[in-house]
């Protein structure tokens, strides 16, 4: 049998229908992309907004795209397996810290008391690590947000039209939470431009950023042609700092979390005075260690996380290419726009 | 007229003209432009990538990573930047941890840690997924292509991205063989595409959703297993480098920086302070400077006191004398006597006597008067010279240097004389020591044949499974033998290598070092310094320090490792104490005895008797209580008893005038046992006591005497047999046997602690409290409970965390078997002989 079912033909079915732009009519008439910058959400809850897109995407990883992909149904697709990873993140770091704490209750007291503290050493190294390598990757991402406008974590709610397989021939509308920016070959631009957020005009997101990116010429009437290869060249900055930084960070923090003060920290009343009091311990212990080599090495892992930090802020904030003009590999144009040509 | 011009162009060298850059476009026949052909291809499909291809993907990332930096990057290369940072990052905690961690293997497993976590993370894909699915389908999961651009990607990455083509006849044939699909199949190849897609996508989620479990278990118990290996390897390179060392008196190369930073450190610190007078204080900080390694305080202080001692020239002159006797002698008076010979004279002598002498001789007339002052300007004089003698740092460097050049040679022989000592007996994990400590006590559980209720219930502190696993150990001859050769081979080798030879090698060392640095500083001048680290032994040098702590340990863990030879033998002789049967049966045999009464009356007799006494002697004896023997007899029963345990210790109690029958035997070896297992130094006779055992001290040390005096060991003996290696053991055994018994097994250890403070020096031949306990060695009860925690808590671990990966093992093998099968709709059009679309 051959299906003759088509999407046009299911989508009538859904919850979600897909609009043609009928609402729409006075502007244009054609079909409208659907997928939608969340440029509006964030600004007015960019927590919120954030913590339901990641838990959107954990739950998917945990439940739906895995039933999709080991039913090998031919909707899977790549954003399926990226927001899998998420998963050995999450059961990794539970397992390590497991690894370090489960087996210790079986322990007679003065092994267990061992146990638990290399454990709790353990487990906070791996929050820790989590932690700081979430966090500093705002510490090169943010100041490029506030010089140059240009937010490497702009999200847009995308919507899928998938096949009708077995099992599955009526529900076929989904969606994901991507990126503007999260490919540097390709970045979402369709989706930066006549955004009422950004401003009345159609170019308004790329006048704003060629504007805090001092390319203000008088002429603005093509900023997106002017600006879409330096914001190109800005995002494979920010995200090469970004990640060597984020690295380097989550170290030190696990380097942190292996200090002494840990081994006695304790749940229960005055918590957070403890732990606060116990960080700062250990963050001096971390820098100023009773070993002369782990000072050393210590300065030296610290020393490389901010200075990465700092070259990557100075690299980014900064615009070294401004005469040559964007070298950037993915921006430099193959095909001279002067000449006529016909694609075959 | 020749155009120059033309010439030279003419005559330029036709050079190859360079080669375009591979244009990103071509153009058709009619100067339309196409796209470049297709250039992807598949890579060969391996399980494990070559180790080049790694270093050369590397060596791309780490370029990448600069081009990135200023901007110039594609998605792909980002991706791969990612595990580059991954990688670096995790490398620099584990060089962190590395630093951090003092103990050798601690740093060797922070960077085995970082290799079994990414390979962990790289392995379980390959072994549990890829692989067994390429094997049941034909379908790489993983399979590599190079695109166009020559990036390396993954086939099978995006489903939505369908690059199947690439795949080649031979390919698509070899998996659709696998797959099962029917060779009539139109579009055959479509068909075999989809189910390789679809394949891969399975496995791939199936990656992800394993992954997180199976990485950091996988890690943890490939470190868990390499840590032995991986100490043991430590272990083994020590003792050889450091045994080179000792015999070149060559340090080592980070002692050689270790050093010369510090030689560097010292000179900054002379030329910083070299205006600064040399007080104590100063001379203390100089002397902090000189004790590298050291570790003395009396080397310390004896350095201090050197330094302070250290005086600078003062000249004697005419100005010398006008400044110190200014305001006390007139100045028309001292410029009469300073150009005079007699002046010049004293001043050369630098006879400050002679000056003073002088001057008042001009000063003041009659002879009482002139003594007078001369012993006041004398005494002035002599102050000034004391008070202009005293250098500042500057003043004296190049003495203080030559005392710490003097030192230096003492400070590197230490160096090594401490490597040798430390990397045999240190007192820290990973040692030589540390390590046969654990083969001897782990060998000994072992031996025990224990189940895991049994190890848990000695790790919680039930000791009544220890001695019946002794009993029944020694009931079986070979498990026996079996165990007694392992712990002798064991201990044997400790001794070769931390025993009489060790001692000597480190106190001929430290003797030639002490008399070395003694020689060199006496040379210089420096005698205060010299005593101290001459050879005599005295109390704080350095001599003793390296010496004592040597022998400490080797006789704390050795003594240990007696004990549980002691404690097997005891056993044994209490498993094979059956001389009374034997006695009675031999005796019925011979028709010498009516009945049980009469053998135990007999030997009674015999109990009561000095079996050391000569035959005709005891025959006479035992004719008074009305036992008849000849002396043939006496002698075959004599043989029979006299090895026996319990007949030994019934005599003692007989001898004592107590009961000593079968119950009281029964009761007195169960206090021997707790005794062997239990006791600590001074509670042998207080494990008697408390069994209900009141003995005096010629009693008591009759009992040791049976226990683990010259009667003792001859289960080990027998067990070992003949041989030289054994006599050699069993030589280190006796001498252990009769140090215990002279130090330890006395009565003086069994008085009240008080008393026994007053008088256990002198009554155990000279051995204070450490040597006792040393002697003493661990009780075997609290040596066994401590490795059964330590066995059953890693076994525990072992089996949580084996248990999980062999069930994520099993759960993945069997997920992966439905990997790649047809579904009910494949499976229908295949029988239609259809194919699915779209």
């Amino acid at each position: 049998m051959v299906y003759n079912v088509g999407v046009q033909q299911n989508i009538s079915n859904r919850a979600v229908t897909p609009s043609f732009g009928a609402e729409k009519q006075e502007k244009r008439s054609k079909c409208e992309n659907h997928d939608a910058i969340m440029v509006a959400e964030m600004k007015k809850h960019p927590i919120s907004t954030n913590l339901k897109i990641q838990a959107d995407k954990f739950v998917n990883a945990c439940t739906k795209y895995p039933k999709k992909g080991l039913s090998g149904s031919k909707n899977a697709n790549f954003y399926e397996f990226l927001t899998m990873g998420s998963v050995p993140y999450v059961v990794g770091s539970a397992m390590m810290i497991g690894v370090f704490n489960a087996a210790s209750k079986f322990f007679d007291t003065p092994a267990a008391k061992n146990a638990s503290k290399l454990g709790k050493k353990m487990g906070l190294g791996v929050l820790a690590y989590g932690l700081a390598k979430t966090a500093s990757k705002k510490l090169i991402e943010l100041p490029v947000k506030w010089k140059h406008g240009i937010d490497v974590n702009m999200p847009y709610k995308k919507v899928v039209y998938e096949l009708p397989e077995e099992g599955n021939k009526d529900n076929l509308v989904t969606h994901e939470y991507h990126k503007v920016f999260e490919s540097v070959d390709f970045p979402r631009w369709d989706l930066l431009y006549g955004n009422e957020n950004f401003g009345p005009e159609r170019n308004a997101y790329f006048e704003k950023v060629a504007k805090k990116m001092g390319m203000d010429d008088g002429d603005l009437e093509h900023a997106d042609q002017k600006v879409k290869p330096k914001i190109k060249e800005k995002l494979v900055q920010t995200k090469v700092f970004s990640t060597l930084a984020s690295y380097l960070w989550a170290g030190t923090a696990v380097g942190v979390a292996m200090q002494k003060p840990w081994e006695s920290l304790k749940l229960g009343k005055g918590f957070v005075k403890d732990f606060g009091s116990k960080f700062v311990e250990s963050c001096k212990q971390f820098v100023k260690n009773e070993s002369k080599g782990a000072t050393i090495a210590g300065r030296a892992l610290l020393g490389a996380a901010v200075g990465v930090t700092l070259l990557g802020n100075f690299m980014t904030l900064f615009d070294f290419n401004k005469d040559k003009g964007s070298k950037t590999q993915a921006s430099t144009s193959l095909i001279d726009n002067s000449k006529e040509k016909v694609v075959c | 007229m020749t155009n120059v011009l033309n010439n030279i162009i003419a005559n330029q060298p036709i050079k190859p003209a360079k080669q375009a850059p591979l244009p990103a476009f071509t153009f058709n026949a009619e100067g339309k432009i196409k796209p470049l052909d297709d250039k992807a291809k598949l890579l060969p499909s391996r399980i494990f990538g070559s180790p080049i291809e790694y270093v050369k993907d590397l060596k791309q990332d780490v370029v990448n990573i600069g081009r990135a930096a200023t901007g110039k990057a594609n998605d792909h290369e980002l991706g791969r930047i990612n595990d580059v940072a991954m990688k670096l990052g995790s490398l620099g905690l584990a060089a962190y941890l590395f630093a951090k961690n003092p103990l050798k293997l601690s740093k060797a497993m922070e960077f085995v840690g970082f290799g079994t976590f990414f390979a962990s993370m790289a392995l379980w894909p390959k072994l549990a997924i890829q692989a067994p699915i390429k094997a049941r389908t034909g379908v790489d999961i993983h399979q590599k292509y190079v695109d166009s651009q020559g990036r390396k990607k993954m086939l099978h990455q995006d489903p939505q991205y369908d690059l199947t083509d690439l795949y080649s006849r031979e390919d698509l044939d070899k998996m659709g063989k696998k797959l099962g699909v029917s060779e009539n199949l139109p579009d055959r190849d479509s068909f075999i595409k989809q189910r390789a897609k679809k394949t891969a996508t399975q496995g791939n989620t199936l990656w992800m959703m394993t992954a997180g479990i199976a990485t950091p278990v996988m890690s943890a118990l490939a470190c868990n297993r390499l840590e032995k290996p991986i100490n043991n390897a430590i272990e083994a390179f020590d003792l050889k480098t450091s045994q080179k060392a000792l015999e070149t008196g060559k340090t080592g190369f980070f002692q050689k920086i270790k050093q010369s930073m510090a030689d560097k450190a010292f000179s900054k610190f002379l030329a910083k302070n070299a205006d600064k007078t040399v007080d104590e204080k100063m001379a203390g900080k100089i002397a902090s400077y000189m004790g590298l390694n050291l570790n003395s305080a009396s080397m310390q202080s004896a350095v201090a006191s050197e330094i302070a001692g250290m005086t600078k020239a003062v000249t004697i002159d005419e100005n010398f004398v006008r400044n110190a006797l200014k305001g006390q002698v007139d100045d028309a008076i001292i410029a009469s006597v300073v150009g005079t010979d007699a002046f010049k004279l004293a001043a050369q002598e630098g006879s400050l006597k002679n000056i003073a002498t002088l001057l008042s001789q001009s000063a003041v007339e009659g002879k009482v008067a002139q003594q007078k002052l001369s012993g006041k300007l004398l005494a002035t004089l002599g102050k000034a010279q004391k008070s202009g003698a005293k250098p500042t740092v500057g003043d004296v460097t190049e003495k203080i240097k030559g005392l710490y050049g003097s030192l230096s040679g003492l400070t590197s022989d230490k160096q090594i004389l401490d490597r040798f000592v430390s990397a045999r007996v240190g007192d820290k994990s990973g040692t030589y020591i540390a390590n046969q400590w654990s083969r001897v006590c782990d060998g000994f559980i072992k031996s025990l044949g224990l189940n895991g209720k049994e190890l848990k219930a000695l790790a919680d502190g039930d000791m009544s499974i220890l001695s019946k696993k002794l009993a029944a150990i020694s009931a079986d001859d070979e498990a026996y033998n079996k165990v007694v050769s392992k712990l002798m081979k064991l201990i044997g080798d400790y001794e070769a290598k931390t025993g009489q030879k060790f001692i000597e090698t480190v106190q001929a060392k430290s003797a030639q070092m002490s008399s070395a640095a003694s020689e060199a500083l006496s040379a210089g001048g420096f005698a205060e310094v010299a005593k101290k680290v001459s050879t005599e032994a005295t109390k704080g040098t350095l001599k003793n320090v390296v010496d004592g702590a040597a022998r400490e340990r080797v006789a704390g863990a050795q003594s240990s490792f007696y004990r549980l030879l002691q404690s097997l033998d005891l056993f044994k002789r209490i498993g094979s104490s059956n001389a009374e049967s034997k006695l009675a049966q031999m005796l019925k045999d011979a028709g010498k005895v009516a009945d049980d009464a009469a053998v135990e009356k007999l030997i009674d007799a015999f109990r009561g008797i000095a079996l050391s006494a000569t035959a005709t002697e005891n025959i006479k004896k035992l004719k008074e209580v009305g036992i008849d023997l000849a002396e043939e007899e006496y002698k075959s029963i004599v043989k029979t008893l006299s090895p026996d345990l319990r007949f030994q210790l019934s005599s003692v109690l007989k001898k004592a005038g107590k009961p000593c029958n079968g119950t009281a035997v029964d009761k007195l070896l169960k206090a021997c046992k707790d005794m062997v297992l239990n006791a600590t130094t001074t509670d042998y006779v207080e494990k008697l006591k408390s069994a209900g055992f009141e003995l005096s001290e010629k009693e008591y040390k009759a009992v040791m005497n049976v226990l683990f005096g010259e009667k003792a060991g001859s289960t080990i003996k027998a067990s070992l047999g003949g041989g030289e290696q054994a006599s050699a053991m069993l030589r280190g055994f006796g001498a252990y046997k009769s140090e215990f018994m002279s130090k330890v097994a006395n009565w003086q250890n069994g008085m009240t602690p008080e008393l026994s403070r007053c008088v256990v020096d002198a009554a155990t031949n000279g051995a204070n409290a450490i040597e006792r306990n040393n002697l003493a060695g661990k009780p075997v009860s609290e040596l066994v409970r401590d490795v059964a925690k330590q066995t059953y808590n890693s076994n525990k671990w072992l089996k949580i965390f084996g248990g999980t990966m062999i069930a994520l093992t099993a759960v993945t093998l069997v997920a992966g078997l439905a990997i790649g099968r047809k579904s009910k709709i494949e499976k229908q059009l295949e029988q239609e002989g259809k194919q699915v679309n779209g």
